[in-house]
């Protein structure tokens, strides 16, 4: 009956790697919006609420003197992208573990397993944006040019997600404890990075040390799009060195540990 | 024969540890790899080579835990040799997992189309083998259920079922079918017959004896981690036999 197989097509590597990405991406966003009633609401209630929580205390109960007007949109343009990042390095720490039948019984390019996260996290992050033109209409924040650096800041940070992905997932499969060491520096990463302050804010001397976290830069990018004045050259060329750097560092890691890592897995 | 070679191993080497317990430090990670010390680690391959051309069929004969499943592991590129290269020209389709590393929490239909789209197929053949996949696997009535609540039957027949349909060249079967019932096994071997007539090349483990005869012309006999011959199957089984009984054919499962 059957005869030699038929040939199919030869694929170039790279749409082999898209579509491997793209079918786990699709299943991470399936299961996550088709599982639940409020769906797509989830991913953008999270930030909101906590958004509502830091107004709240800042605007209206504590005398502020950090940030911009409006607060509420200040607020989301850092708290958003900051969504992304602590969901992306936070899962990343099972990134092997958590579809380890899949991992063992497939020669997908490992580093899908790892970028599959932050793509989910970071397409759920797009679809969470207009939450912040909502709240800029109601409180009536004009965008500026500086939404140009929009698509610079994602890319940055999708390099710097990468980056800390590709480090912390292999190292996770041998050293179990750096699951929660994870979790503890990403607690600490949110009050010492510019989300819920802006870098101008923090006393002279150490916005200098502030800036070499590249999530300051970063989010000064996202924070251009509404105020242009929050925009840190300095910071901005520190995130893109470092965001490099850490992805560099990131390939060298899981390259030498990929070998390992999938005997263990 | 002048067929191409398919599959290459020269020189494969893999270690494991030999306990969980042994950490490897942050300093193992950055020395080179011929410094390391590694006091607890053993080859479970070392110095194979073998060359595989299109079409053959081949039996891999050892006692359990002399290499087996890791050979085929590397051919089918899950996992990487710490020494030496193992190439392939062409897909695989392996059937290494008794699983077929499907997930627990996907329904029959959803893992078949994550597994087959991860293994290399296109979205739209796996459309048009849907139904041929599902009725082979004889889950009809089950294209809704979570993988997890399935038999152990079911499983094996639905990854047999989803690999056997792959249309790669190269087929890796590993002691998978002792698990299924009879009337599954007879369709499987039919199914594999098929394969083989149809120019796949297969690489096959078995402790069956009559198996490995029915569908295998050469045969490797591993032995502690080592390629002790490589042969026609009748020669490899023979040399099997004689170092370790006549054992093969009631030692089924493993």
């Amino acid at each position: 009956m059957t005869t030699a197989p038929p040939p199919r097509p030869a694929r170039t590597p790279a749409q082999v790697y898209r579509q491997s990405l793209w079918l786990l991406t699709s299943r991470d966003l399936k299961v996550r919006y088709a599982t639940s009633f409020l769906g797509y609401l989830w991913s953008v209630l999270d930030p909101l609420v906590m958004a509502i929580i830091y107004w709240f205390v800042f605007t209206q109960v504590v005398d502020r003197t950090i940030g911009y007007e409006p607060y509420i949109v200040f607020l989301l343009a850092g708290l958003l992208p900051w969504m992304w990042f602590n969901g992306a390095v936070g899962d990343a720490t099972r990134a092997f573990t958590k579809d380890a039948k899949l991992v063992r019984s497939t020669r997908i390019p490992r580093t899908i397993w790892v970028n599959r996260i932050v793509l989910s996290k970071g397409i759920e992050f797009i679809a969470a944006l207009p939450v912040i033109v909502i709240f800029a209409m109601i409180f009536g924040a004009q965008p500026t040019w500086g939404v140009l650096w929009l698509p610079v800041a994602i890319v940055l940070q999708a390099i710097l997600t990468v980056g800390l992905g590709l480090i912390i997932a292999p190292l996770v499969v041998f050293f179990r404890d750096l699951e929660r060491a994870v979790k503890l520096v990403l607690r600490f990463l949110f009050y010492a990075s510019p989300i819920i302050y802006g870098l101008g804010d923090l006393p002279h001397g150490l916005d200098f040390w502030a800036s070499f976290n590249p999530l300051a830069g970063i989010i000064s990018l996202y924070r251009a799009s509404f105020f242009p004045d929050q925009l840190d050259a300095r910071a901005v060329i520190i995130a893109a060195i470092m965001s490099l750097v850490i992805l560099a560092i990131g390939i060298l890691v899981f390259r030498r540990m990929v070998r390992a890592v999938l005997k263990e897995v | 024969m002048t067929a191409e070679t398919v599959i290459r191993v020269a020189d494969a080497g893999i270690r494991f540890r030999r306990n969980r317990r042994g950490r490897r430090s942050f300093k193992d990670l950055f020395a080179g790899s011929k410094r390391r010390s590694r006091p607890n680690e053993f080859w479970a391959l070392r110095n194979v080579s073998v060359e595989v051309r299109a079409g053959e069929a081949i039996g891999v004969v050892g006692r359990n835990g002399q290499g087996k499943s890791t050979l085929l592991k590397l051919v089918a590129g899950v996992m990487l040799p710490d020494e030496g290269a193992v190439e392939v020209h062409g897909g695989v389709a392996p059937l290494i997992e008794i699983t077929g590393g499907f997930v627990d929490d996907l329904t029959v239909r959803e893992n078949l189309y994550l597994t087959a789209g991860l293994h290399g197929m296109p979205k739209r053949e796996i459309d048009e083998r849907y139904d041929e996949i599902i009725d082979f696997a004889e889950l009809r009535d089950f294209v809704g259920t979570p993988y997890k609540h399935l038999s152990s039957g079911m499983k094996v027949r639905l990854a047999f079922s989803v690999i056997s349909r792959l249309e790669e060249p190269i087929l890796l079967v590993d002691e998978v079918l002792a698990v299924g019932d009879k009337a599954f096994r007879d369709k499987c071997y039919a199914r594999i017959d098929q394969l083989l007539a149809g120019g796949r090349t297969l690489f096959f483990v078995s402790h069956n004896e009559r198996d490995l005869k029915r569908f295998c012309t050469r045969g490797l006999y591993l032995d502690k981690g080592a390629l002790v011959l490589d042969g026609p199957i009748g020669d490899v089984l023979d040399a099997y036999n004689r170092d370790y009984g006549a054992g093969i054919t009631s030692t089924i499962v493993d």
